[in-house]
């Protein structure tokens, strides 16, 4: 039905049927010129320097943003690109916030945080425009799946250029869209280059309309600088979506007439007659055409024009008069500031007796199935996590009671249902991604690190991001390289997220309750070999906060700081240390991020000699952080070296003799203890 | 209103003291005048009475007996009944623990490491760990003279603590007491700011010693004046007529002291160091009073228990090393002062008479030093040469009518 032909030829004849009242277009007109003025004054703002980064302006796309957003509530989210002060305004930011944000002021969108290409406005719906190219697409998934979990009739919009649509996130996004039939419109704004390489290039398929059939949903080729037809189009869209209807895809072909970027050379991939050309069908004037055809005075749009010239002048003389924010407030938002309070009981240590012995899977169930019973916002998504009940059986008999939504199995597209938690939980959801193995997650890193990380600061705190990414890590039972890797130390680098990698099947039950009731996304890590250890846990519900270690083993001689399958790698050897007069105080930080160094060095202090043995390779690891931590806060303490045993700095291989040559064994650990003592 | 309770500044140049003992507890009701708390300044112990009336509050975290405590700092408050303290920490400023602490756990003070003398010649390099050479620090042993039992020879602090344990290797070294501190800076200050030169001269000490005996021989006084006793009467006396050499030297002038304030200090040896009380008003008073004097000020000050005020208000110094056979020195000036007289050792000598005969005669030499900033050579000089006519004939001075 939607071909190419089908959809462009039924639009084309400019039915004058159906077309908005007065009003509707003079909104649009107004909307359009808002964007127009104060697009050409940030070029100016550019020009005298009070632009201090990136200024991608939106002149001669004006028809999409308005034209589309015209149709939203600000309860409907808008999710948005590096070109998206357009979008910004059409959902309702006001110019002084977006000039404000351009010129580094604590005013802007985003209190300074963003500049042009991070604009956040939670409060009216705007999720965020972002510098990277395709996300969007996924976090506009996303608030569609919170809206349909939530049930509601508010709808998702993610607004993405041409450049996006060879992305894989479009593929992952749309299909996702499709099979959970999402209330989420697509407008790609094809105008034509992706940065300065031109669409014309870089697709074999010269349409992205025709590309919404083959994914499963209606998809629309429009006239980009045609603004009633798109809000004729997106209308419809948009109430097929609220109604349940599912998504849409529409392409608005059009063409930016200033450079990529304020500053840049322009005419290197296209030519002054190209961009004239196109300056000849500006959107503004084409509506403002017809506005006058359909029998509006002049004077009444000359009387808009001269309101929205004095909106802007105002917000530039609001923006420059803004303060700067305080550099001190630089590492402020990025955790959540004011966190809810814990549901359960903070229970850091273990009460003295408790005779019920579960496994560590028992105890992170148990953890799932509790605060799901609790928190009907807690959907969980991965591979094989619904009716199968996961491949650990993390979520076993969970569908039974919750359902498709709520244990929702994905496609084998890591990168997009891990972008569609992030856009989840910015919306009121608390997804739980269920990624298997910690390899897995690998192709969606851009997601968690460049996103989900970011957004809480990006927004200045206004957004929260509730995300749980678990899954397993560790070498064992010749998994060989794609199931083995552990990764948590290179997301420990990562400033936003938290990183729980639990040893017990105590502190796993604790820690996920934390992480299901923490604001910040968490990324929880089990280690694939202690998944069937069992450990006295009580059966009432309790929470671990993160950051704080624990002392699994109290010594005097020599400190142990280990993780996850280390620990019990290493108190294995402890009681035959001990008669031979070492006693070992082992610590496990149980999180990486934050790491609790203050217990580490209070250990030191007592016994002077501290071995981090850590499952992956040393360099730029965890390791090094604990020793260069304990080094710079604690060297008077130290009697010897800091000694690090750590795995082998090789992906790690099949066959048994070559991966048990990998991690650290017990035999290991005594001999570097026995050598630590000596030195 | 709560009152704070602050140590204060007591003598001119106390930074830090040594906070003693409450002499009050915590929720008792005190009225002005009472005696709150004990501090030792640089030269005595003090009891320090409240100001002003109220409930003592003590903070839990105020100094403990035997902290060492800077001038200013908050030790607790005096309270209406009923009134509520402000709960934040108080900033007391505890500096060390003091090294008088007899605290069985006490922290020793800070010792001051020598270089060890037992390096070979620094052709082996003595390895060590952090945690070792803190540990050496604080228990005083001299790391760089151990065996290491470490790899490569580290030294460790296992090492460092069987050096305590066999009391090897110490450091010779002793924490610097506040007193000992004071008495340094003193020192440094004197010879910093003042421009010392020293005059000697010998006297002829018979009649001196005369006298002494004939104090002795009567028992007329309760006490016989001992050498410095009938010295520092006589000086004071040369003094009223040099008054330039009784001078303290202040910012934009020179004050010279009036009659009554002729406070004559006197060099004692303690146990804990140098102390100079002051004799007040010399002028005045009998030399019967002034030996009564004297003897009162040695006992309290050889016991801990001089007060700031004995220690205050002195014009000129004497010190006397002649018990330990010393017979000319360089005094160093106690500032503000502007003079000191050293007393060196009476020795009976051969001494060619008038009437060209050699005979046995008392000989004492008189040490003075002097600030050239205040007077110059010659008046000092004289000022000498009259104190020594004194001495060689200390009853006529002490005998004459006004």
């Amino acid at each position: 039905m939607n071909t190419i032909e089908s959809t462009v030829r039924a639009r084309e004849p400019q039915s004058r049927t159906g077309e908005p009242p007065h009003s509707a277009l003079l909104a649009l007109y107004r909307t359009m010129q808002v964007i127009r003025l104060t697009e050409e004054e940030l070029a100016r703002c550019h020009q005298r320097g009070l632009v201090h980064g990136a200024c991608h302006t939106y002149v001669g796309q004006e028809a999409v943003a308005a034209g589309v957003c015209a149709h939203l509530t600000r309860e409907d989210v808008l999710f948005s690109t590096h070109r998206g002060h357009g979008h910004a305004l059409a959902k309702g930011a006001h110019p002084r916030a977006l000039m404000a944000e351009l010129l580094g002021r604590e005013t802007g969108l985003s209190r300074g945080r963003g500049g042009s290409m991070h604009l956040f406005s939670p409060e009216i719906g705007l999720m965020g425009t972002s510098g990277i190219v395709g996300p969007c697409i996924l976090q506009a998934c996303g608030g569609g799946y919170s809206f349909k979990l939530l049930k509601t009739r508010h709808v998702a919009v993610a607004f993405f250029g041409d450049g996006a649509v060879n992305n894989g996130a479009f593929h992952e996004g749309l299909n996702m869209a499709s099979i959970w039939k999402l209330p989420v419109l697509f407008i790609c704004e094809n105008n034509q280059f992706a940065t300065e390489v031109p669409f014309s290039y870089s697709s074999g398929n010269p349409s992205v309309g025709a590309r919404g059939e083959l994914y499963g949903m209606p998809g629309f080729e429009l006239d980009g600088n045609d603004a009633i037809t798109i809000h004729q189009v997106a209308g419809e869209a948009i109430a097929r979506a609220r109604e349940g209807g599912g998504p849409s895809l529409i392409e608005c072909k059009t063409y930016r007439t200033r450079p990529h970027a304020e500053g840049m050379g322009d005419f290197t991939y296209r030519t002054r007659d190209d961009v004239d050309a196109w300056k000849l069908r500006c959107p503004i004037a084409r509506l403002r055409q017809r506005i006058v055809e359909s029998g509006v005075a002049l004077a009444e749009l000359d009387a808009i024009d001269a309101d929205v010239k004095a909106l802007v002048d105002d917000s530039r003389r609001f923006a420059e008069e803004s303060p700067f924010p305080a550099p001190e407030s630089a590492t402020r938002h990025v955790y959540c500031e004011s966190p809810s309070p814990p549901r359960s009981l903070i229970r850091n240590r273990p009460p003295a007796a408790e005779a019920r012995r579960i496994s560590f899977a028992q105890a992170t169930h148990e953890a799932l199935a509790e605060e799901m019973k609790h928190n009907p916002r807690i959907f969980v998504m991965g591979e094989g996590i619904g009716k199968r009940g996961g491949n650990f059986n993390t979520t076993a008999g969970l569908f039974d009671l919750y359902g498709h939504e709520r244990l929702c199995d994905t496609p084998i597209c890591e990168r997009g249902f891990v972008g569609l938690a992030g856009g989840a939980g910015m919306t009121g959801t608390r997804p739980v991604i269920d990624f298997m193995f910690a390899d897995f997650v690998l192709d969606s890193v851009g997601e968690i690190v460049n996103q989900i990380a970011k957004m809480q600061y990006m927004s200045s705190g206004r957004l929260k991001m509730p995300v749980l990414l678990r899954g397993c890590i560790g070498i064992g039972h010749s998994a060989a390289t794609h199931h083995s890797g552990s990764y948590y130390a290179m997301y420990g680098q990562v400033p936003g997220l938290r990183v729980v990698v639990p040893s017990s099947p105590y502190d796993a039950k604790g820690l996920l309750k934390r992480a299901l009731n923490c604001d910040d996304p968490v990324l929880f890590l089990e280690h694939r070999e202690i998944l069937t250890l069992k450990g006295p846990v009580p059966s009432d519900e309790y929470e671990i906060e993160f950051g704080k270690a624990a002392v699994v083993r109290p010594g005097t001689s020599v400190t142990v700081v280990a993780l996850a399958r280390m620990v019990h790698q290493t108190l294995s050897v402890c009681d035959a240390l001990e008669s031979e007069g070492i006693s070992v105080e082992l610590i496990d930080p149980r999180t990486v991020l934050p790491l609790d160094v203050e217990t580490i060095l209070e250990s030191v202090a007592k016994t002077g000699r501290l071995l981090i043995v850590d499952e992956p390779p040393a360099s730029c690891g965890f390791s090094a952080e604990v020793a260069a931590r304990v080094v710079a806060e604690g060297f008077d303490d130290l009697d010897a070296p800091i000694q690090r045993l750590t795995g082998a700095f090789a992906p790690t291989p099949y066959s048994p003799p070559l991966e048990g040559a990998m991690a650290p064994t017990p035999g290991d650990i005594a001999s570097a203890i026995r050598r630590l003592m000596e030195e | 209103m709560a009152v704070e309770i602050r140590v204060p500044r007591l003598g001119w140049s106390m930074e830090e003291g040594v906070f003693v003992r409450w002499l009050k507890n915590d929720g008792d009701l005190v009225k002005v005048g009472d005696l709150l708390y004990e501090l030792e300044s640089d030269k005595s112990t003090q009891p320090i009475e409240a100001l002003d009336a109220g409930m003592l509050r003590i903070p839990k975290d105020a100094p403990a007996p035997g902290t060492v405590v800077a001038v200013g700092a908050l030790l607790g408050h005096l309270a209406a009944q009923g009134e509520e303290i402000p709960s934040e920490s108080i900033e007391h400023h505890i500096l060390t623990e003091s090294p008088f602490n007899n605290e069985p756990h006490a922290q020793p003070g800070r010792v001051v490491s020598h270089a060890s003398i037992a390096v070979s010649d620094g052709s082996e390099r003595v390895v060590s760990s952090p945690r070792a050479r803190r540990v050496a620090e604080e228990l005083g042993v001299d790391w760089r003279r151990l065996r290491g039992s470490g790899r490569s020879g580290r030294v460790r602090e296992h090492d460092v603590r069987q050096a305590v344990n066999k009391g090897v290797f110490m450091c010779e070294s002793v924490p610097i007491t506040p007193r000992r501190r004071l008495i340094a800076e003193r020192m440094v200050a004197s010879g910093q700011r003042t421009a010392p030169v020293t005059l000697t001269t010998r006297a002829d000490a018979t009649n001196l010693v005369g006298l002494r005996n004939q104090f002795k021989a009567t028992g007329v006084a309760a006490r016989a004046p001992a050498y410095t006793d009938i010295v520092a009467k006589l000086a004071a006396m040369v003094l009223e007529q040099h008054p330039m050499l009784a001078a303290r030297w202040e910012d934009d002038r020179v004050v010279s002291p009036t009659r009554d304030q002729f406070n004559i200090g006197f060099a004692v040896d303690t146990d804990e160091g140098l102390l100079v009380p002051v004799l007040r008003d010399v002028l005045g008073k009998s030399l019967a009073r002034i030996a009564e004097e004297s003897a009162d000020l040695i006992a309290r000050a050889r016991s801990a228990g001089l007060t700031s005020a004995d220690q205050q208000g002195g014009v000129f110094t004497i010190t006397n090393l002649g018990a330990f056979g010393i017979d000319a020195f360089t005094p160093i000036i106690n500032p503000p002062q502007t003079s000191i007289l050293g007393m060196g050792a009476i020795r009976r000598e051969p001494v060619v008479l008038g009437d060209g005969q050699i005979a046995g005669r008392d000989q004492i030499w008189l040490s003075l030093t002097f600030d050239h900033r205040v007077v110059d050579g010659a008046p000092a000089a004289r000022f000498l040469q009259s104190l020594r006519t004194a001495v060689e004939n200390p009853s006529a001075w002490l005998l004459r009518t006004e």
